[in-house]
C-alpha cells in the first residue's frame, strides 16, 4: 500500500549517492524485495516510473529481484524455502518453532550510472 | 559503470527510528506502537487504560489521516497528547514521530503510546523506534484476519481482541482467531476485552503496567 513512499526512498538514496560521487545519470537500479515484505513489485515499478521524472533517475529502469521466504526449523534442523508468503509451520516436521531467515528484504543492491 | 549501493530501502527511516529510540531511552520511556484496522477500538482501549488508576504517567501520539477527534478524546482523560495528521499517508513513519517529540513532556512520562493510523497493512512495516507493538482486532472484523494480515500478527507482542461482548451475536469463531494468531506468533499474548462492559480490561492493564515498570 505504500509503494509510493518506498519508491521515493529508493530515489532519495540513489540520488544522494550520485551527488556524493559526482555521477550525472542513472541508467538502471537493482533492488531485492522479499516476498514477505508486503511490497507488490508491479505497484512499486509503477510508482517508481511515476515519480522519477525531474530527478537524476529520470531515465532509470528499476529491476526487482524477488526473494522467496525461507526458514530454518529449530526442531528438525532442516532448512526450507516455501512458495507462500508466510510460514505457519515447518514443511518437513510440522513444528511451529522456526526462524525466518529470508523473505523480508528491502535492499538496494547496485546501479548503473554514467 | 556499475556502482554498489548496498543500503536498506528504508535506511532513512531506520536512522531516524534509532534516534527516536535514543531519545526514548534517555527519558526512561516505555513506548508502544498501537495498531489496528479502522474502528477496532484503539482509542477506546487507550481511554480505558488512561482511566485506570495505574499510577503510570502516560503520554499519547495520535496518528490519523485527518481530524483531531481522537486527540480530543485522549485530552479529556487528562493525558498529554499530540495529534499527527498524515494528510493521506496510510501509516506513521519515524520522522513524523521525531518531529512531535518536542511537544510532549517526555521526561515526566513513564509510557508513551503511539496510536497508529487505522490500517492492518503498512503500520507494521515502519519502525518508529518503539519498544513494543500491540494490535487491536475487534471480533466483529471476522476470524479470517490473522491469515489475511499475517505480518501485523507476527510483529506484535500483544493482541487485544476487543468487543468480546458481541460474541453471542456474531458467527465469528474466536478459537480460529486464537489458533491462527498463535500459529503465526507463538509468543503473542492475547487479551480478550470489552471496552463496553469492562471485561478483560484489568488483565490487559495489569500487563501493560508490568511491562512499563520492567523498564524503569
Amino acid at each position: 500500500m505504500h509503494e509510493l513512499s518506498i519508491a521515493q526512498n529508493i530515489i532519495d538514496a540513489i540520488s544522494e549517492q550520485c551527488r556524493k560521487s559526482g555521477y550525472s545519470r542513472i541508467e538502471s537500479v537493482n533492488i531485492r524485495i522479499g516476498r514477505a515484505s508486503g511490497i507488490m513489485s508491479d505497484a512499486l515499478l509503477f510508482a517508481f516510473d511515476a515519480i522519477k521524472s525531474e530527478s537524476i533517475a529520470e531515465g532509470a529502469v528499476l529491476h526487482i529481484e524477488e526473494v522467496p521466504v525461507s526458514g530454518r526449523c529449530s526442531e528438525c534442523k532442516s532448512d526450507f524455502i516455501v512458495q507462500e508468503v508466510y510460514i505457519l509451520s515447518c514443511p518437513h516436521c510440522g513444528g511451529s518453532s522456526f526462524r525466518i531467515v529470508a523473505g523480508r528484504e528491502m535492499d538496494i543492491i547496485d546501479m548503473e550510472v554514467s | 559503470m556499475k556502482v554498489k549501493v548496498v543500503t536498506k530501502i528504508l535506511e532513512a527511516n531506520e536512522r531516524i527510528a534509532n534516534e527516536n529510540r535514543r531519545i526514548f531511552d534517555n527519558a526512561g520511556l516505555y513506548v508502544i506502537n498501537l495498531m489496528s484496522g479502522p474502528g477496532a477500538g484503539k482509542t477506546s482501549v487507550l481511554e480505558k487504560s488512561l482511566d485506570a488508576s495505574t499510577g503510570l504517567r502516560i503520554g499519547v501520539i495520535e496518528g490519523d489521516i485527518a481530524g483531531s477527534d481522537d486527540a480530543e478524546r485522549i485530552s479529556r482523560c487528562g493525558a498529554p497528547v499530540v495529534q499527527i495528521n498524515t494528510g493521506g499517508a496510510c501509516h506513521l513513519d519515524a520522522n513524523m514521530i521525531y518531529e512531535v517529540l518536542g511537544d510532549l513532556p517526555l521526561q515526566d512520562l513513564d509510557l508513551l503510546v503511539i496510536e497508529n493510523v487505522g490500517n492492518l497493512v503498512c503500520p507494521a512495516e515502519f519502525n518508529l523506534g518503539k519498544n513494543m507493538k500491540v494490535m487491536v482486532v475487534s471480533i466483529a472484523e471476522g476470524h479470517d484476519k490473522p491469515l489475511k494480515y499475517p505480518l501485523m500478527f507476527q510483529e506484535s507482542s500483544a493482541l487485544i481482541l476487543n468487543k468480546i461482548d458481541l460474541a453471542p451475536y456474531l458467527d465469528v469463531e474466536l478459537e480460529k482467531i486464537r489458533r491462527d494468531a498463535s500459529l503465526l506468533n507463538p509468543k503473542l499474548k492475547i487479551f480478550e476485552v470489552s471496552c463496553r462492559t469492562g471485561q478483560g480490561l484489568p488483565e490487559w492493564i495489569a500487563w501493560l503496567k508490568e511491562q512499563t515498570l520492567k523498564l524503569s
